[in-house]
């Protein structure tokens, strides 16, 4: 058996093989369903939306942009959900404890009910690896979230990446701070809290983020900043300006001058 | 088990020397055990220590340990569960074993009996065995009647009585008082009166002895089945079990699995035929040597499907494999259903896919590795107490609730008599989507007495305030607020220049003289 596979034929075939496997891997699932953001620029990127059944990355920043991150990765939850399926968030407890926990109330902002999440808590970030692969595999979950602190390993985001594959949900990581660390995400981005626009009575606006897309398997990389419409539910592009956003308000004048 | 505590240091030491145990009794140390050989040499319980070792300087003494000698009486308790669910502990040397129904499973109750006393005596143990229809009975034959010295079985001389049912008067009447339960004082005053035999009791008018002896009657009556007597069980009783019994033990964690799975598929049609499915099992492993381990896990539907409750197992192994030593093997593998509930046959969709089992499914096991409540939903509470007003509740245990909120939203849906199901209040106060368990301390510069904050300094990052939205008081309820002198927090939405937003409140009013204390609380997208 040894001297047959240092030959070279049967090493030869032995890769093409692995290639030929690996080739598949790779564009399997190119025609899932993508799910839009709903900006013209992102979609055409990514071309067409955000890939569904695999594995997207997301990191804050800089720690202080760790709720925009959150947001980011809540934002996208809403957006993928299906009906009759779940999102499921998972954080260990020392990420709950440095980085605060999350909070019902304030998720409805996002479009998404409590009675569609599912909080997972778990105690070590290799449980936190555990309990998404698992989650990834059901195919009862439109979206699944980890957090991590620490970046997983290639292997851990194959392996993630696999698992989505079979269970046909998003997944995400959600990374405490950025990294350059190798991994199979379709998509990474770099999250950070942009200065947003007062409303019309000087009170904060809605939230807005600048997006970088650092990575990109089917198009090109970009930055954006966007807000989170709390009211729609939906992204827009921050960078239609002031005045066009506020020109779509006809109310607004109405409202002055009665 | 008269020789429990002398057993109990003998299984590891020389079994034929003689050996007492001493305890301090009223300030002088008495024997309180003595093994064979010690009794052989005349030594007895209550005898003080100084003269047995007068008599024979060289016997073995060891320290009474009553926590151990109780933790090995458990330990044989749960070994029983062999013969039975229903062990009854009966402290200091006893075990009360329920075999009703059991006995034809081991050839019969003499059989059984032998059994046990043959496997006992294995671990270095000596019983002796009474088998009586009350519970009174059995103890007093056990303890106190000397047993047939030939038996049918080798081991059993001397070791196993049988009471036959209705016999009890006859075999009861010899023994003395004591063999009745009775407390010392009891025993002692009844001696003073001269009765001393349980036959000099039996046909006494009854009503002068219970006026004056506390209990006498209630354990007559108990020992000879007048009065029911019921066995307290160690452990729940589970409401269905099957178990699988191995002449060479098993210690892969494959084939403990494979046993797992298999008694599954026994179980499931038991439940099917009640119409219930299992909301706790319990699976238990039998060491050879005696040690008995036993895992529990939930789940949030009520379950039978073999595979998923072998998957569970698996799940919850995986973890707690460290604590779990197979030694030379299992010979017992048992699988119960300690909770179960109504199981109603469900009508699937055709079309799609069922994912609400799916996602059950997944809940369990999560929950079988990590613990049921790690897995939670959030169930919004009413109060205004940022910290009240979510609550984590595992996610097995929101079935029932998602039925209420439905109902909840039927009537509310009635009384607005609208379409929309149910809407957030848009007039509700924005509230932070991460929120910390314990708020962060900030060095806060704000306008006085009560203005926003203009910049702080939170994990040594300073942040220039741009937006505010506030203040919003939130006050502790009076019903939460013992004292009376709780602060009230005045808490602020704000907006970095970089973007930043945080929920940050002040405790308490602006105090003169004295600084005021700020927090961030929360963190906003």
């Amino acid at each position: 058996m040894v001297p047959a596979m240092l030959s070279a034929e049967p090493m030869e075939q032995h890769l093409s093989y692995l290639r030929r496997a690996i080739a598949t891997v790779e564009t399997f699932c190119e025609d899932s369903p993508s799910r839009a953001l709903g900006v013209g620029a992102i979609d055409a990127a990514l071309g067409g939306g955000l890939q569904g059944a695999t594995l997207h990355e997301a990191s804050a920043a800089a720690p202080v942009h760790l709720g925009a991150a959150a947001g980011f990765a809540l934002a996208l939850a809403a957006l993928a959900r299906e009906p009759h399926k779940q999102t499921l968030w998972i954080s260990t407890d020392f990420g709950s404890l440095e980085t605060g926990a999350l909070y019902g109330p304030g998720l409805d902002q996002f479009g998404l009910s409590t009675d569609q999440l599912l909080v997972a808590h778990v105690a070590r970030p290799v449980d936190a690896l555990f309990a998404m692969e698992e989650a990834l595999k059901c195919r009862a979950l439109a979206t699944v979230v980890a957090e991590f602190a620490d970046t997983p390993d290639l292997t851990a985001t194959r392996r993630l990446s696999l698992a989505a594959r079979d269970g046909g949900g998003i997944g995400l990581l959600l990374r405490h701070k950025a990294s350059n660390a190798p991994s199979v995400a379709r998509t990474r981005w770099q999250i950070a809290a942009a200065p947003s626009v007062p409303d019309e009575f000087g009170g904060l606006g809605h939230t807005a983020f600048t997006l970088s897309l650092t990575r990109n398997r089917r198009g090109p990389c970009g930055t954006w900043t966007l807000i989170w419409d709390h009211h729609e539910h939906a992204f827009s592009a921050l960078s239609v300006g002031v005045d066009a956003a506020a020109s779509d308000r006809p109310d607004r004048e109405t409202r002055r001058t009665g | 088990m008269r020789r429990l505590p002398t057993d109990r240091i003998a299984k590891h030491d020389a079994p034929d020397e003689a050996l007492v145990i001493a305890a301090p009794v009223k300030s002088a140390l008495r024997l309180s055990a003595v093994n064979d050989a010690a009794a052989a040499l005349g030594l007895a319980v209550g005898m003080p220590l100084a003269d047995a070792r007068a008599r024979y300087p060289k016997i073995a003494v060891a320290e009474a340990d009553e926590a151990a000698d109780l933790a090995l009486l458990e330990a044989i308790a749960d070994w029983c569960d062999r013969y039975t669910p229903l062990v009854g502990l009966d402290a200091p040397d006893g075990l009360t074993l329920d075999i009703s129904g059991c006995a034809h499973l081991f050839g019969g109750e003499a059989a059984l009996a032998a059994d046990l006393v043959r496997r006992l005596e294995a671990h270095g143990l000596q019983a002796r065995v009474a088998i009586a229809a009350t519970v009174g009975c059995a103890w007093g034959v056990a303890r106190y009647l000397s047993l047939p010295q030939r038996g049918r079985v080798a081991g059993e001389a001397g070791r196993v009585g049988s009471v036959a049912s209705g016999d009890e008067r006859n075999a009861l009447s010899p023994l003395p008082l004591a063999a009745l339960r009775l407390a010392p004082d009891v025993i002692e005053a009844l001696a003073q009166v001269g009765l001393k035999r349980i036959a000099d009791v039996l046909d006494r008018p009854r009503a002068p002895l219970a006026a004056r002896f506390n209990h006498l009657m209630r354990r007559l009556d108990q020992a000879l089945g007048i009065a029911d007597e019921p066995i307290t069980p160690r452990l729940p009783i589970p409401s269905a079990l099957v178990e699988q019994r191995f002449n060479d033990p098993i210690a892969l964690e494959r084939d403990v699995l494979g046993t797992i799975e298999r008694l599954a598929t026994r179980l499931a049609p038991v439940l099917e035929q009640r119409g219930e499915g299992a909301r706790l099992l319990q699976v238990a492993l039998f060491r050879t040597d005696g040690k008995v381990f036993r895992i529990e896990v939930g789940t949030g539907e009520p379950l039978r499907d073999p595979p998923r409750v072998a998957r569970l197992f698996a799940e919850r192994l995986d973890v707690i494999n460290d604590e779990i030593d197979p030694g030379f093997g299992f010979d017992v593998v048992r699988l119960c259903a300690l909770v179960t509930e109504r199981s109603d046959p469900q009508q699937t969709g055709l079309a799609a896919p069922d994912h609400a089992a799916e996602l059950a499914h997944l809940i369990d096991r999560l929950g079988a590795r990590f613990g049921l409540r790690r897995v939670t939903r959030l169930i919004e509470q009413d109060t205004h107490i940022p910290e009240y007003a979510a609550m984590a509740m595992g996610a097995h245990m929101s079935r029932h609730v998602e039925v209420r909120n439905s109902v909840a939203n039927q009537t509310r849906r009635l009384a607005a008599n609208s379409v929309h199901a149910f809407q957030q209040d848009s007039a509700a106060p924005t509230r932070p989507i991460r929120l910390f368990t314990r708020p962060e301390p900030v060095e806060a510069m704000a306008e006085v007495p009560d203005g926003p904050p203009v910049r702080f300094r939170w994990r040594r990052m300073l942040h220039e305030i741009v937006h505010v939205e506030g203040p919003e008081r939130i006050a502790t309820e009076w019903w939460r607020d013992e004292t009376g002198h709780a602060l009230t927090r005045d808490y602020f939405r704000v907006e970095s220049r970089e973007g930043v937003r945080v929920w940050v409140f002040r405790e308490g009013l602006f105090v003169a003289d004295e600084a005021t204390r700020w927090f961030v609380h929360g963190v906003f997208a």
